[in-house]
């Protein structure tokens, strides 16, 4: 057999990329920053105003990770199965309460918390009101002494424009890098 | 008290005499040594004679309905597949090659006919037996008394109960029927409450703390005391109030062979906390069905405020339905896995309020669980200090609280608020840790 290196037929070739419709540079701004402030509200425990930024029918999800061969036939994130977080309002609002009682051992002395927001890109949807946006985060949190826990994740969220002209999150889809989560709890949100 | 005075750096588990494990307990003034819970030969002590013998839960039946279906998981920190064979059987055998020890299984969970190492490519079966490998001629020839039958992964053995799959790795070990013993009549008010059975929903969250596995098994065996403190505010956001009082005169803690069950009588108080009416109203409505099923008594446990342990470390809250187990991983460290048991019959969109609701309960996102892990991390930790090793730990509550009970099996004791239960469980660690390995599997009480 002779083996002429170089080009092959096996060697994976580059795909051009699709053209995209532009979004608006205010467009992009507007929902960074939206990002950005909720970010600093869960940072500074400002967890009724965090709330406030979420609509009537908000899905807050979460899933699982979970380590399965690329051959398996089932979905890598499927809502069937269990997940850190997979709320509506009520319950977003359940957890906040937890968050804000006297006797949230867990939060007292409190759990110090700085997200970093970044990758932030804006798609149109067909959908006048409403934008996907993708971003990823790095979330660091600081607990007693000196324990510090890192989690990394990327989201995807459908930002909608409501009634007052500003935006809400009426969904965010949260994918975590671990599968085995290396903390003891997970009280924040991401 | 020479012993506490000892350095134990560096010795082995083969060190540790039994006069020194008996002296670190004193279970009949309820004070237990710190030592249990920090030393390094104790924990290799506790992997030989406690998870390398006991029956340990390693999946339930649901996980791997059908042929092939695999999970991957721990017995004590040996790495196990979990796995459905051809034939029905369900097998479990070591994580480990039998060429150069690695891995033949990275997956947590799937469907294989078989598992194949990345490393040279030897390939066994659903059973673990070594199926092919490549230039296997080239072993016949070169490799003199090469028999693939030998080359099988350890296997361990496997027995059921209602759907809960153990295995152990002990040959000498009694039947799982007789390590629960008793503790069946219990089970059934989670496993057998419906003709239909029950399954776990699918997935399973994983999580690491840097406690010792026992601080966690302990507080699901007896620790009903903690709940209205440690959990206060997790029961107001569900609730919108605290953790009610109970008539602790009309609850129990019960066990038997160091698997215990501590419970209140109020039927739903513990599936409430899942904050979904739905669940609550199904409870109420198979009452009448549970209770001609299993008897009144039981049926006024299936949602009840209660936890539970299966020894050494298969917990779970009925009512609840969290199920967990606390792996070892080294004497300060754990890996948690947990899952959610439902009855296999109950209404798809019933199955998704129970796993959502567990989710925001018992997970570690959960309004319950997120305050749990603090305590037992620091319960821990703060054992780095030499003098606070030596400070004895207080487990004497309830100490004449055994009763004689009509109906209910094993070591009865009245009231929830009570130590018995892990008095209990160590009295289990005990035994098994004093227990040499030629010991007879009757002495070893299963």
């Amino acid at each position: 057999m002779v083996i002429v290196l170089g080009e092959t037929p096996v060697l994976a070739k580059p795909i051009p990329p699709v053209p995209v419709p532009v979004v608006p540079p205010e467009l992009v701004s507007e929902a960074e920053q939206f990002l950005f402030r909720e970010a600093r509200l869960l940072d500074e425990e400002r967890y009724q105003e965090w709330l406030g930024l979420m609509t009537e029918d908000i899905r807050y999800w979460m899933p699982g990770i979970q380590a399965r061969y690329r051959k398996d036939k089932k979905p890598r994130l499927d809502p069937k199965r269990m997940a850190y977080f997979d709320d509506d309002l009520l319950n977003l609002r359940r957890r906040v309460t937890r968050f804000l009682s006297a006797t949230a051992w867990a939060e007292d002395p409190p759990t110090r918390s700085c997200h970093i927001v970044s990758n932030v890109e804006v798609e149109l949807t067909g959908r006048e009101n409403e934008y996907r946006v993708y971003s990823t985060i790095v979330n660091c949190r600081g607990r007693n002494e000196a324990e510090e826990y890192w989690l990394a994740g990327r989201r995807t969220d459908m930002l909608r424009r409501v009634g007052d002209g500003t935006l809400r999150l009426a969904s965010r889809q949260i994918v975590i890098t671990e599968s085995v989560l290396l903390a003891k709890n997970l009280n924040v949100f991401l | 008290m020479h012993t506490a005075l000892a350095t134990p750096f560096g010795r082995t588990a083969a060190e540790v005499s039994t006069d020194e494990l008996r002296a670190l307990l004193d279970l009949e003034r309820g004070i237990i040594d710190r030592r249990v819970y920090w030393d390094e030969a104790i924990y290799r002590l506790e992997l030989e004679r406690i998870f390398a013998r006991c029956w340990l839960f390693v999946a339930h039946e649901s996980q791997v309905a059908r042929a092939g279906d695999f999970v991957t998981t721990y017995m004590g920190e040996d790495g196990v597949v979990v796995a459905r064979g051809t034939d029905g059987r369900i097998n479990v055998f070591l994580n480990s090659c039998t060429h150069r020890g690695n891995k033949i299984c990275l997956a947590e969970a799937g469907n294989r006919k078989s598992f194949t190492c990345n490393y040279h490519g030897w390939t066994f079966g659903t059973d673990g037996a070594l199926v092919g490998l490549p230039q296997e001629q080239l072993y016949q020839v070169t490799s003199p008394g090469f028999d693939k039958r030998e080359l099988g992964l350890k296997r361990a053995r496997v027995e059921s109960y209602k759907g809960l799959v153990f295995a152990t790795f002990d040959e000498e070990a009694p039947a799982l029927e007789a390590y629960l013993g008793d503790y069946r009549w219990y089970l059934d008010v989670l496993l057998d409450n419906d003709e239909g059975g029950t399954e776990f929903l699918e997935g399973n969250i994983k999580s690491r703390m840097r406690c010792n596995w026992k601080f966690p098994a302990e507080n699901f065996a007896g620790d009903s005391y903690h709940a209205a403190w440690t959990h206060n505010s997790g029961a107001i956001a569900m609730l919108g109030t605290g953790v009610g009082k109970s008539n602790q005169e009309k609850s129990y803690q019960v066990n038997m062979n160091g698997h215990s069950w501590q419970f209140g009588l109020d039927m739903v108080g513990n599936a409430m906390v899942l904050g979904e009416q739905d669940i609550v109203d199904y409870l109420r409505e198979r009452e009448e069905k549970v209770a001609a099923r299993l008897g009144r008594i039981r049926s006024r446990m299936v949602g009840a405020i209660s936890s539970a342990n299966i020894f050494p470390h298969l917990s779970f809250l009925p009512g609840q339905s969290t199920f967990r187990t606390w792996h070892p991983k080294g004497p300060g460290a754990i890996e948690l896995h947990t899952w959610v048991l439902v009855n296999k019959s109950a209404p798809e969109a019933l199955k998704e309020k129970y796993m959502k609701g567990v989710m925001r309960t018992f997970s570690p996102s959960g309004t319950l669980e997120m305050d749990d892990g603090d305590n037992w991390e620091n319960a821990t930790q703060t054992n780095d200090g030499v003098v606070t090793r030596r400070q004895k730990l207080h487990y004497g509550l309830g100490m004449d609280s055994r009763i004689e009970h009509p109906e209910l099996k094993g070591s009865v004791h009245l009231r929830k608020y009570n130590d018995s239960n892990q008095r209990a469980f160590y009295q289990r660690w005990l035994e098994l840790m004093c227990a040499q390995p030629s010991a007879p599997a009757v002495a070893r009480r299963g």
